[in-house]
């Protein structure tokens, strides 16, 4: 049998999962079963390798700043939102997330701050966000 | 592979304009037809750049739309979307196509259409080149992506925001000697710098302004271009892409995809960034530009902003750096941009720039980079 029949949607993480247990407050990243490299969802091939196998990985959700910025002036959709806080997180087992800023005061934001995954929905659409570690 | 000439450039006014995208492009394309002296009838294909006319003018199926208002209707022709970068896939493809035997002329050019829209609506627009589940959700603009690259390039290199401001003025002070730039007029740090928070801690002025416009070119084979007046020949055309995922770049200081498609083009050209004599690149932002001075090879990484400080970019410095003034002052209709930086580095390798004449320019390089950072065009050209 082919790497390819045997490997069709083996982690189970579709993007609409991933985000629907993120939802419920769960993040569950997905490993190469070929490699080991660690993703995020959704990913067919191994950039890494090459392979078609994944298994899901649960992902504490811990993990500390890389880069912020506070949008002022938003998109249609988000104006009543602003001024908010958007990171790149780089969680502990070496993945990284973009999501929103919360119950950080926009002046305590930092390279290198700890943070811990919470889950919120901004306009009826499940997203990611980090508070306070 | 054949060789490549520009023959004919144009470029419309570049700020707020009545006119479609599809008539800009036209009145830029007929400029750059009879700036090459090259009859419409033997075009045989265009190769078109348009981002957001779905959604600002409420038209896809653009290229042909195009074509058909230049009166040119029955060519082949395809629309390029790659965010920003749209004209500059465009003209690499379109270098292919006459490269490869398969034509030999071709027009190339993009237009956009944004400023009949309230700003809220085209930021909202720009931001669907990010990604529509992980990141548009969030309310992350296109200001914000390069926010995030701002603030990683300060924390690694201590880039300042006096530095970043430097570009501007910069940008601004070249924009006053190209009649075409949406803005022309000088500014100082201090106007950039207590300018509007707009994503910190990119300010208003940190920004380039939304555009109206449009630009082309006529690209031929080098049979044709022999026999025309002044041919700019096209040494090089790569692409790069990258992760489209804020969270799957590695390290927001860097545009790999600027350094994987220059490292491309200088290997197809056989020469280095050192023999570069000006540069048109993709200040979306005032931090794109020190950045990509540094994915080009012309600064170490972190030097970027010492030398937008230090004059080293500007013209009369040691390599000048957007003298058309960059979108910034010149002004960003995304889907014309990458043409529009092409026509600027023809006119100046032509020795046609008047006042903003890089003097003795004898190679060019174009950088053309789209939305998240996840395209990248780079093109060499020389005089000979
Ligand atoms: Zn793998």
């Amino acid at each position: 049998m082919s790497e390819s029949s045997q490997g069709k949607d083996t982690s189970g993480v579709t993007l609409g999962r991933f985000f629907a247990q993120a939802r419920e407050g769960a993040l569950t990243g997905i490993r190469c079963v070929g490699c080991g490299a660690l993703a995020v969802p959704p990913k067919e091939l191994c950039p890494e390798c090459g392979a078609r196998r994944w298994e899901p990985v649960p992902l504490s959700g811990e993990g500390t700043i890389a880069s912020y910025t506070v949008i002022r002036v938003a998109p249609r959709g988000h104006a009543g939102d602003a001024p908010y806080a958007i990171a790149a997180v780089r969680l502990r087992e070496g993945v990284s997330l973009l999501g929103r800023v919360v119950d950080v005061p926009l002046e305590a934001l930092a390279v290198g701050l700890p943070v811990r995954f919470r889950p919120i929905v901004v306009k009826d659409r499940p997203a990611i966000a980090f508070g306070p570690a | 592979m054949r060789r490549v000439a520009v023959i004919g450039v144009g470029v419309t006014q570049f700020g707020r304009h009545e006119r479609t995208s599809a008539e800009l492009f036209a009145e830029a394309a007929a400029d750059a037809l009879a700036d090459a002296e090259m009859p419409a009838a033997r075009v045989q294909a265009l190769y078109y750049g348009n981002v957001v006319g779905g959604e600002t003018e409420k038209q896809l199926h653009t290229g042909p739309q195009a074509a058909s208002v230049l009166g040119i209707p029955t060519v082949p022709t395809t629309r390029f979307e790659t965010a920003c970068a749209s004209s500059h896939a465009a003209f690499r493809h379109a270098v292919m196509e006459i490269a490869s035997g398969a034509s030999d002329v071709v027009l190339v050019g993009g237009a956009e259409r944004v400023l009949n829209v309230p700003t809220a609506d085209s930021t909202e627009y720009f931001a669907y080149a990010s990604d529509a589940s992980w990141e548009q959700t969030l309310g992350l603009t296109f200001p914000g992506v390069f926010a995030l690259v701002a603030r990683a390039h300060m924390h690694k290199y201590g880039t300042t925001e006096e530095q970043m401001a430097a570009v501007a003025v910069k940008n601004h002070k070249h924009g006053v000697l190209n009649p075409k730039a949406q803005f022309r007029k000088e500014i100082t740090l201090d106007t950039v710098l207590k300018s509007p928070m707009v994503a910190d801690p990119l300010k208003l002025y940190d920004c380039c302004p939304f555009t109206d416009g449009g630009a082309a070119l006529v690209l031929v084979s080098e049979e044709v271009a022999r026999r025309s007046r002044r041919p700019i020949w096209v040494l090089a055309s790569a692409a790069a892409s990258d992760w489209m995922l804020i969270g799957d770049k590695r390290d927001l200081s860097r545009v790999p995809a600027t350094e994987r498609a220059a490292a491309a083009a200088y290997r197809q050209a056989g020469i280095g960034p050192h023999d570069v004599d000006v540069v048109e690149l993709h200040d979306c932002f005032t931090i794109a530009e020190i950045v990509a001075t540094e994915g080009l090879g012309l600064f170490e990484p972190g030097a970027g902003g010492l030398a937008a400080e230090k004059g080293w970019t500007s013209l009369g410095g040691q390599i000048p750096v957007n003298p058309s003034g960059g979108l910034k002052a010149k002004g960003h209709p995304i889907g014309a941009t990458g043409a529009a930086q092409i026509c600027e580095v023809v006119t100046q390798l032509r020795g046609e720039a008047g006042p903003r004449q890089v003097e003795g320019a004898r190679r060019g390089l174009t950088h053309t980079l789209g939305g998240n950072t996840a395209t990248v065009l780079v093109s060499l050209f020389g005089r000979e």
